[in-house]
């Protein structure tokens, strides 16, 4: 009796017990991540407009051959490659050397580490509205110190013009973003053993040379998994566009997020809106596969 | 016995929580949503607070959102079914909501209400949607865009006040100096700068729409005019260079700080601008037209509106309509979010007729001319007008181009 009990007890405790455990976590999934996904899908395929919702018409595929034939989702989507690329590559380059310099052993150097994170825990908002007024064209400061160090001759507008708006707001974003990567790669190149780099100065190595075969290949895991973050988010973000340009002048700082919500919110093309947004997810999940693979034969040293 | 002392306090407690809940029952709940140009200011919630004991019966709740994120947030709760009973409202939308039957029509609630014929009559139209249409929106609050000028360095130069639209460039040209970094007029190209284009165009006789209310934004006369406006800052060159972003922030701080000559804007500024550049240095004239006989210029309506799933109307107009009484109208106008009150019995107070700026902005009431009230000024000021200027101000289209596309968005259903 109490071993038939005990055996039933077992097959409830192996079969169904790890699904009710797990169903907290899943239905979050599912409310957080598949429903709105589900949703928007669904939503690409009607013309939607949330101020009638009793006119909610299928169209097929109608908004996808429309976006592909959209010559200002073309612009978005060259300005969006520009803004990721450009921005997740300065962004590296200057966490790289950040996380150099900050490993170096200085006076006040845990003061320094903390006070380099300051771009990164300021609210874009304010990152946002503090460079409109250090790039503005009439008295902006960088204006005044370009001008004083003879680079320019007169004031430029940096954010009303077609071809220095957007490399303006990358500016802007990559200075946040450089903090993010110092901090990581600084973590990961604390992890790294102090007997490697003592074996490489006894075997004569440089500076660079240590660099090049210790560092290098021992924070490759995280320079990878930092960077894939960071164009994940560089591509989703667009809150320093929509403050600093709002996608402007024109279409010349224009970039895919920021299209899907002007048409969502501004024209009340929900449908459509939807529809740039699953474009966007579809290339991110291309980008990402194809630096995925790319860096495949790098993580293999290891 | 120590039980039993808990358990009576516990039954008293109870007691008194449903004694609340019954007595929040009686009362309706009116909610609302509005929007302020200064978050801070005290003297909405002392209305509110006036209010609630006025009326015990009702309960006032309201909810403030940036006007940036309003429209959004708005479309969004009546499509989700969440709309407030009531919420603040601007001409700009009405299309858009009349449009998707949204709005409540506001005539068999005006019949009984005591204020109707204080109200400046043209004004009422800034809340319909046509001549014969009910009105959907309570005026509340309105402006009219004027010219600033500096009248110490009109002064140095020698120039007559711009009272019309040849001395305006006139004066802009011989103003400006980009080597000393000087300018005759503060475009605004950037967000926001819908309301002071359609005021240039008016007064050069342009209209977005006829008597009849057909679109005719793409007439030769609304091309020409939006020609003369793009002209302003490719062809003369008397905007500075980085009007085509411009707003209203950029625009106020330059004028400020000594770099244009010129702005239009509303009595929202009037203290900003004075308080920086002294009293004596600044001029205002109303907005300057072309043929000085036509004068026209633009009015914008913040007024209220009752939404059409709303269960509380009556509380809810009772409200509206409360805060478009005189002394409450007196007390927001005077507020730090001072705008033009729509009473006249407020209007012809001293504390208006005195101030230049109120004065200029009152006279001008009279012929100011408002958005259509068309579904598709929504997106127009909402997005669509921005990009279209600033590809006309950097050269990319053209202004019959620029024209033709705001008058499709306006004849779009």
């Amino acid at each position: 009796m109490l071993s038939e009990r005990n055996s039933y007890f077992n097959k409830w405790e192996k079969r169904v017990l790890p699904f009710l455990l797990l169903l907290p976590a899943f239905t979050l999934i599912i409310g957080i991540v598949a429903y709105p996904i589900i949703r928007a899908i669904y939503l690409s395929f009607h013309s939607f407009n949330p101020l009638k919702p009793s006119i909610f018409k299928f169209v097929g595929l109608e908004n996808y051959i429309r976006v592909l034939n959209d010559p200002i989702f073309i612009i978005a989507l060259k300005n969006s490659i520009i803004w990721i690329v450009g921005v997740v590559f300065f962004q590296f380059l200057g966490g790289l050397l950040g996380a150099i310099i900050l490993k170096q052993n200085f006076k006040g150097r845990a003061f320094v580490r903390g006070l380099s994170l300051i771009p990164w825990v300021t609210p874009s908002v304010l990152i946002a509205i503090m460079w409109i007024w250090m790039l503005d064209g009439n008295y902006g400061i960088i204006n005044d110190i370009l001008l004083k160090l003879g680079l320019i001759s007169r004031y430029i507008p940096w954010l009303a013009q077609k071809d220095t708006s957007l490399p303006a707001v990358m500016i802007a974003d990559i200075w946040r973003g450089i903090p993010f990567f110092a901090i990581m790669l600084l973590a990961a190149m604390e992890a790294i053993p102090d007997e490697l780099y003592e074996a490489a100065r006894i075997d004569g190595a440089n500076s660079f040379m240590i660099f090049l075969n210790i560092t290098w290949p021992l924070i490759l895991p995280t320079v990878i998994i930092t960077t894939m973050l960071r164009i994940i988010w560089t591509a989703n973000h667009m809150d320093l566009v929509l403050i600093m340009t709002d996608g402007g002048p024109g279409f010349s700082s224009l970039i895919i997020p920021l299209m899907s919500y002007h048409t969502a919110y501004k024209q009340l093309n929900f449908g459509y809106g939807s529809t740039i947004a699953i474009l966007q997810g579809v290339f991110l999940v291309i980008i990402i596969s194809l630096y995925l693979r790319l860096l495949r034969k790098g993580e293999s040293i290891y | 016995m120590f039980k039993k002392s808990q358990f009576i306090i516990f039954l008293v407690l109870i007691l008194i929580l449903f004694a609340f809940s019954i007595q929040g029952q009686k009362k309706t709940i009116v909610k609302y949503w509005l929007w302020l140009d200064d978050p801070t200011d005290p003297m909405f919630p002392d209305l509110v607070k006036q209010f609630n004991s006025l009326n015990p019966d009702i309960q006032v709740e309201y909810e403030l959102i940036p006007l940036s994120q309003y429209y959004d947030k708005l479309v969004n709760a009546v499509g989700a079914g969440v709309a407030p009973d009531c919420a603040r409202f601007k001409d700009w939308w009405l299309g858009a909501f009349v449009d998707a039957n949204a709005l409540e029509p506001l005539d068999s609630y005006l019949k009984n209400w005591n204020g109707y014929k204080d109200v400046v009559s043209n004004l009422w139209n800034t809340g319909k949607i046509s001549a014969k249409s009910p009105v959907y929106m309570m005026p509340h609050q309105f402006i009219t865009f004027y010219l600033y000028y500096r009248r110490d360095w009109f002064k140095e130069k020698n120039l007559p006040p711009p009272t019309d639209l040849s001395k305006f460039l006139e004066a802009a040209k011989k103003l400006t100096d980009p080597s000393k970094n000087r300018y005759g007029f503060g475009l605004r190209g950037g967000s926001g700068g819908q309301d002071q284009w359609l005021a240039f165009l008016v007064a050069q006789g342009a209209r977005l729409v006829d008597r009849n209310g057909k679109v005719i934004a793409d007439s030769p006369e609304a091309i020409l005019a939006n020609q003369w406006y793009i002209d302003l800052y490719r062809v003369h060159k008397v905007a500075p260079p980085s009007a085509p972003t411009d707003a209203y922030a950029q625009v106020l701080g330059a004028f400020q700080a000594g770099i244009t000559a010129m702005m239009a804007h509303h009595v929202g500024s009037s203290v900003l601008v004075t308080q920086k550049l002294g009293e004596e240095n600044v001029g205002v004239v109303p907005m300057p037209p072309s043929d000085p006989k036509k004068p026209a210029t633009m009015v914008t309506m913040s007024g209220n509106v009752i939404l059409s799933g709303s269960k509380n109307k009556e509380a809810a107009f009772k409200f509206i309509s409360w805060l478009t009484e005189k002394e409450q109208m007196d007390k927001w106008s005077r507020s730090r979010q001072g705008q033009l009150p729509v009473l006249k019995s407020v209007a012809s107070l001293p504390y208006y007729r005195n101030n230049i700026f109120f004065k200029v902005s009152l006279d001008q009431a009279k012929y100011a001319i408002s958005w259509p009230p068309l579904p598709g000024v929504g997106y127009i000021s909402a997005q669509l007008w921005q990009s279209l200027m600033q590809r006309a101000l950097l050269g990319e289209i053209t202004s019959k181009e620029m024209m033709e596309e705001i008058a499709n968005a306006l004849r779009k259903k």
